[in-house]
């Protein structure tokens, strides 16, 4: 190959990879089942991505995981329960992938940060701390979650902020 | 122009150079200018710098306000352009000015996309994770780079993103402190060090070699520092072995990588391994340091008497190699190190006492010694340097 061609490879390169990226977290996002789950949490500041809420995720199983720094499913159909990885029931037809924690908490990566523009960061962040909030997660049949929305008083929270303005 | 010609005229005045030849060279001269000047390029490439900080904050304020398909599809369609300007800018011999600019854009335009893919998809990932994407897409695009500041951009970017996700790789969280710092201090020189010996035997990466030996000899100055502040404060005795694993596993690739360089002579790769040895003595937990100062334990177990050692060993070891290899900048740099930590060490070995009259009369003293034997004596040290065989 001569150098424009190479020039050409390196220039579509980045682009194939941007757009592929966004091209399949947009499939991910719309292609799951939709899950709501409460959140409780706080607002730290990003200087690359502007402001976003940061927040523990309620999963609804107590105790957590009997086991902590595993892999583990949280399976939520038909019935909730912490499993750690490769037990999990065969009847369990929803689940999500994650892991257990040194406290033995069940975390998921990547659905715990929100991104939510600055004008509107503390009011989310005072209904985030009472407990107001939740979010919604597409789930794939692989346990994959990613973030759809977040909730206020069980409304998206663009609806909510326009309520409230 | 104007700097030749006065220093023609000059030695046309001394007598070095006839009329003739002062004629000749200041046409020659004349129908060579040089490329476009150093400035320019910087300006531009800054003009470009600001415009993807635009962008980004643009997208930042508004994004909300926006739909998602409307700022990606407005995003890919201005990288597209910009790939489209870059490639219409493409000469076969010479890159003009504007090719690097539109490059630089490029790449910054890259960066804020993942930032704006990460903002409308709400991934959770590190910067860093963020950066070694980066890097990894815009690699091949990097190697098109004719000005230093767009490869020491992209060798900035990937460096620390490749540093920071090793270190979190192997376990450090620095979610909640940065006491896991010395980790990313002890691996970074390590690190550039052995990417700049990797950029030097493949040759399509040879542009790199410059901003990688600026990161090496940076870092490692920071390193190097860190340490003996901290070591002779007695305070690093708790820093468990696990952070540096990744750091010794770049030590042995590295320690291999010396001694396979080829225009290295034996002297050369041993003073490197003994300095690389005692860089790693300086940050293992337990095995030279202990926490105890002078006060309570003899003078050659101190922390506050080893690690001033340790750091001037280190220094010595490495200006030795610079000054055999002719690296005089690097001697010099060093040398002059050596010079600072010995007036530090007085500071520290006299304590209260330096701040008396006379104590500040042999300070002064101190320092205007160390810096006239430098000065005087950094060309003759540098020439017995050189003479070193092995």
């Amino acid at each position: 190959m001569n150098k424009r061609t190479w020039l050409i490879v390196a220039l579509v390169l980045p682009l194939i990879a941007l757009v592929g990226t966004a091209f399949l977290k947009g499939m991910q996002r719309a292609s799951g089942t939709e899950v709501i789950l409460p959140i409780e949490g706080f607002d730290p500041r990003d200087l690359l991505s502007g402001h976003y809420l940061t927040y523990r995720v309620d999963y609804g199983v107590a105790p957590a995981c009997a086991t902590p720094e595993v892999h583990a499913d949280l399976c939520i159909n038909p019935t909730r329960g912490i499993y750690p990885e490769g037990t999990r029931p065969s009847d369990c037809s929803l689940f999500i992938r994650g892991y257990c924690g040194s406290d033995t908490h069940f975390l998921v990566e990547d659905i715990n940060r929100f991104y939510i523009p600055e004008e509107h960061a503390a009011a989310l962040d005072t209904k985030v701390r009472n407990k107001q909030g939740a979010i919604v997660l597409s789930v794939d049949t692989d346990g994959n979650a990613v973030l759809k929305d977040l909730l206020i008083d069980g409304k998206p929270w663009k609806t909510a902020v326009e309520t409230a303005n | 122009m104007g700097m030749v010609t006065r220093k023609l005229d000059q030695w046309q005045q001394a007598g070095l150079i006839t009329p003739a030849q002062h004629t000749a060279i200041i046409a020659f001269e004349s129908n060579h200018p040089q490329r476009a000047n150093w400035w320019v390029y910087s300006f531009m490439i800054l003009g470009a710098a600001i415009i993807g900080l635009g962008v980004i904050s643009l997208i930042a304020a508004n994004w909300v306000d926006i739909p998602d398909s409307v700022k990606l599809g407005a995003d890919f369609a201005l990288l597209a352009l910009i790939a489209g300007g870059i490639y219409s800018q493409y000469p076969n011999q010479q890159h003009g000015i504007w090719f690097e600019v539109l490059l630089v854009s490029f790449m910054l335009l890259c960066l804020s996309s993942i930032g704006l893919i990460s903002q409308i998809f709400h991934t959770g990932g590190e910067w860093y994770h963020a950066l070694l994407f980066w890097a990894a897409i815009t690699f091949l695009l990097s190697l098109f780079a004719r000005n230093l500041f767009t490869r020491f951009l992209w060798v900035t970017l990937f460096l620390h993103g490749v540093l920071w996700s090793i270190v979190t790789t192997a376990g450090v969280d620095f979610n909640h402190s940065l006491d896991e710092f010395p980790a990313v201090l002890l691996l970074a020189p390590l690190l550039s060090a052995l990417l700049y010996y990797a950029s030097r035997q493949v040759k399509p990466l040879h542009g790199f070699s410059g901003s990688l030996f600026f990161w090496f000899q940076l870092s490692g100055v920071i390193a190097l520092a860190f340490a003996d502040i901290v070591r002779s404060g007695g305070d690093m005795d708790n820093y468990p072995l696990a952070w540096f694993i990744p750091a010794y596993v770049t030590a042995a690739v590295l320690a291999v990588s010396i001694v396979l360089q080829r225009d290295f002579k034996l002297l050369n790769k041993v003073l490197l391994l003994a300095a690389l040895a005692l860089l790693l003595l300086y940050y293992h937990p337990d095995l030279l340091f202990s926490g105890e100062s002078r006060y309570n334990v003899s003078f050659w177990q101190a922390d506050d008497t080893r690690a001033p050692l340790l750091t001037l060993a280190i220094l010595f070891l490495y200006a030795v190699h610079a000054g055999n290899i002719g690296h005089q900048r690097t001697f010099n740099l060093v040398t002059f190190l050596i010079g600072l930590r010995f007036v530090i060490l007085y500071f520290q070995a006299m304590g209260g006492l330096a701040a008396t009259g006379i104590g500040l009369i042999v300070s002064g003293g101190l320092i205007m010694g160390i810096a006239w034997l430098w000065y005087k004596g950094r060309t003759n040290l540098q020439q017995w340097t050189k003479g070193l065989k092995a």
